[in-house]
């Protein structure tokens, strides 16, 4: 499992840490209220193991889910990760002359040393559990973002994972650090074709804004209709007076169990979380979102919104944690979950700690279904049910797609979106007129 | 030709709402649909438009003598039907233009060029003296009860129904908004649309003069006349047409 290259020591350090957690934990079941419970039963994870692959010169070499979701001409940088090798790298030239990094984490721990020891693992910790130690201890190729203090990056920064063969457990681990006062668009994506068999995505990203800096950051998981189990943890810090604006989208799974936080770490620091998922078929979805106020004078928003059809299953707990001391914080969070199909099951369980005073925090989650009153609207202006069911859940998606702020990532989202109600037009509308 | 009601008996869970109405608006015909709150004017509107939530018992809804009783809302309005709301819905995330868009290609084979759409819509705004922002706010969020009385007889200019039931389209609305969206009716107004006018107070007759009246009490049409019969119950109130009609024993 161990890479073949010598490694920096802190980086061999931290694996021989990790790999004694994770040999040591069990494999976990999350157990929510009621009847949510997400367990791995199912995954043989024995049978997994790193794929390895070559570099490939254009994107037209991998699978075409890549060139389906990226364009290059519309990057700053790109770093594909296929199953446990880093395949594909490429940064603006003129990027790279001011100082941006964009690439794999093997070789930022050579050519970086002092930056990756000094930022990885600081929010994550392999202590967590099995999969976060199992990220920190068998970590293969990764990513690793460096915009330097006062640079603005204008294109977005792309890191893509890719699985692509059944049997694959790709460890991934992204790390990206934005400097003082620095500006960036930053993106995840999670792709895979419809591979006939299972498959593990363990995942681990951190990212850091400095004081005053300002990040887009984007997250789009679409692993396509196989066994993709993704069980990843994700965490922002935001430090003083700076600025993240976060879009983790959802466009499928087989079985996700997903940690994303979001940290407000110093004064001023400001955060927007704009989520979206779509479960079909047999999925299972299991978030847990955290926005951390640590420091007063910091505020926040977070809204996630999704939808479900077939069997599936989203659960989506929200969390706001307001520290001790952390007063004057202005925060709030909302989650809706729409129902559309008679056996999708949801729950949006919105919570609150707070530990001071002089806060302001609200919170509200629902789980609803298709408003009755807005399908006869439209139908009584000619509009079939089924049209109008499709267009009312893309506008109730509307508002947190165009958070994204790029034109073709919501073109993208937005295709989709409409590519899932079409697959499940005909139970979505009987379901509609059912009531 | 143009709808005919034929002995309608309507009911929800809980109660029969209609009890036996007969209705007939003919193309480039006005009618007027009075009635006091609770009379059962608004089942009406809705029943013609196909709203799931009222159950018909009994009794035909006919356009141009095909019976729509059974289709769906969105087979009535392509066949010709057009309901603007007393409460319309918001739709988020769904422009103006879009939603219109949407709509009138619902009734056509082939959509509708781009360009004619803009021409189309722009035209129309300006019969309402809308802004043309408006067009790009999602419809119905945040609007002002005039903005959306006003946005749905947009809809109504640009589906050019054959018949339009407009549903206490004046409530709500000022002196000013009243005189536009009415000033739009009027000009829509003409021997390929018939319309019934849904409402409880004579105002807005001042600016739609009907030929027809009807008074509803109790889910029954129990007189019907010409525009003075508008004048009359302006003059007397719902209470004398009450005491009237007991008094013949029709209730």
């Amino acid at each position: 499992m161990r890479p073949s290259f010598l490694e920096a020591s802190f980086m061999e350090e931290s694996r021989r840490g990790a790999l004694e957690v994770y040999e040591r934990e069990p494999v976990p079941t999350w157990r929510r209220s009621g009847f949510w419970t997400t367990t791995l039963r199912k995954l043989r994870l024995d049978e997994l193991e790193p794929r390895h692959h070559g570099f490939v010169t254009s994107l037209d070499e991998l699978p075409g889910v890549v060139a389906q979701a990226v364009d290059l001409d519309e990057v700053g940088g790109l770093i594909v990760q296929r199953g446990a090798s880093s395949v594909f790298s490429y940064l603006d030239p003129s990027l790279a002359a001011q100082g941006v990094v964009l690439t794999s984490l093997e070789r930022a721990v050579e050519e970086h040393g002092d930056l990756v020891e000094r930022w990885y693992g600081r929010r994550l910790s392999a202590e967590e559990g099995k999969f976060a130690a199992a990220t920190a201890a068998l970590w293969t190729g990764g990513a690793f973002v460096h915009v330097p203090r006062n640079v603005r990056v204008e294109k977005p920064l792309q890191v893509v994972y890719l699985i692509d063969e059944p049997g694959t457990a790709q460890y991934a681990r992204t790390l990206a650090v934005v400097g003082e006062l620095a500006e960036c668009s930053l993106r995840e994506y999670g792709l895979a074709p419809d591979i006939d068999g299972q498959a593990l995505h363990a995942g681990a990203f951190e990212l850091f804004v400095g004081a005053g800096a300002n990040v887009k950051l984007a997250h789009l998981q679409d692993w396509g209709r196989g066994e993709v189990h993704d069980i990843s943890t994700k965490r922002v810090e935001i430090a003083r007076d700076a600025h993240c604006s976060w879009v983790p989208i959802h466009l499928g799974g087989h079985l996700t169990k997903q940690t994303l936080d979001i940290v407000c770490a110093e004064r001023g620091s400001d955060m927007r979380h704009t989520g979206l998922y779509f479960t079909e078929g047999d999925e299972h979805l299991d978030l847990f979102t955290t926005d951390l106020h640590e420091q007063g004078d910091t505020t926040g928003d977070t809204v996630w919104k999704g939808a479900l059809t077939g069997d599936s299953r989203a659960s989506y707990e929200g969390l706001i944690q307001i520290a001790k001391g952390a007063q004057n914080t202005h925060t709030y969070l909302q989650t809706h979950s729409m129902l559309l199909s008679a056996k999708a099951k949801a729950d949006a369980i919105p919570s609150l700690i707070v530990e001071t005073d002089s806060v302001s925090a609200s919170h509200g989650g629902t789980v609803g279904e298709i408003d009755e009153d807005q399908v006869f609207f439209m139908m009584a202006r000619g509009i079939p049910r089924a049209e109008a069911v499709r267009v009312l859940v893309e506008g109730y998606f509307e508002p947190v797609v165009q958070r994204l702020g790029d034109e073709s990532l919501e073109t993208l989202v937005r295709e989709r979106i409409a590519a899932k109600l079409v697959r499940a037009e005909d139970q979505v509308a009987a379901y509609s007129a059912r009531r | 030709m143009g709808l005919e009601i034929r002995n309608l008996h309507v009911r929800t869970e809980d109660r029969e709402i209609l009890r036996g109405v007969n209705l007939k608006v003919e193309k480039g015909e006005v009618h007027a649909l009075m009635g006091p709150n609770g009379s059962g004017k608004s089942t009406l509107a809705n029943t013609i438009m196909g709203n799931p939530t009222y159950e018909v018992t009994e009794g035909q809804v006919l356009l141009n003598g095909e019976d729509l009783t059974e289709a769906e809302p969105d087979e009535r309005a392509r066949a010709g039907l057009f309901l603007a709301f007393q409460y319309p819905a918001t739709i988020p995330g769904v422009s103006v233009a879009n939603f219109l868009r949407m709509a009138v290609n619902a009734g056509r084979d082939e959509a509708i060029k781009i360009k004619d759409f803009g021409q189309l819509m722009r035209r129309n705004m300006e019969l309402l003296r809308i802004d043309p922002e408006f067009s790009k706010r999602y419809l119905n969020e945040g609007f002002s009860g005039g903005e959306k009385k006003r946005a749905e007889i947009l809809q109504l200019a640009m589906l050019k129904p054959q018949i339009a039931v407009l549903d206490e389209t004046d409530s709500g609305l000022d002196i000013d908004a009243l005189r536009i969206v009415s000033e739009g009716v009027n000009a829509l107004q003409g021997p390929d649309m018939g319309t019934l006018i849904i409402t409880h107070y004579t105002r807005i007759l001042g600016y739609i003069r009907p030929e027809f009246v009807h008074i509803m009490l109790e889910g029954r049409i129990v007189r019907e006349g010409g525009a003075e019969l508008a004048d009359e119950l302006e003059d007397k109130g719902y209470d004398f047409v009450r005491e009237q009609v007991e008094a013949s024993g029709a209730a």
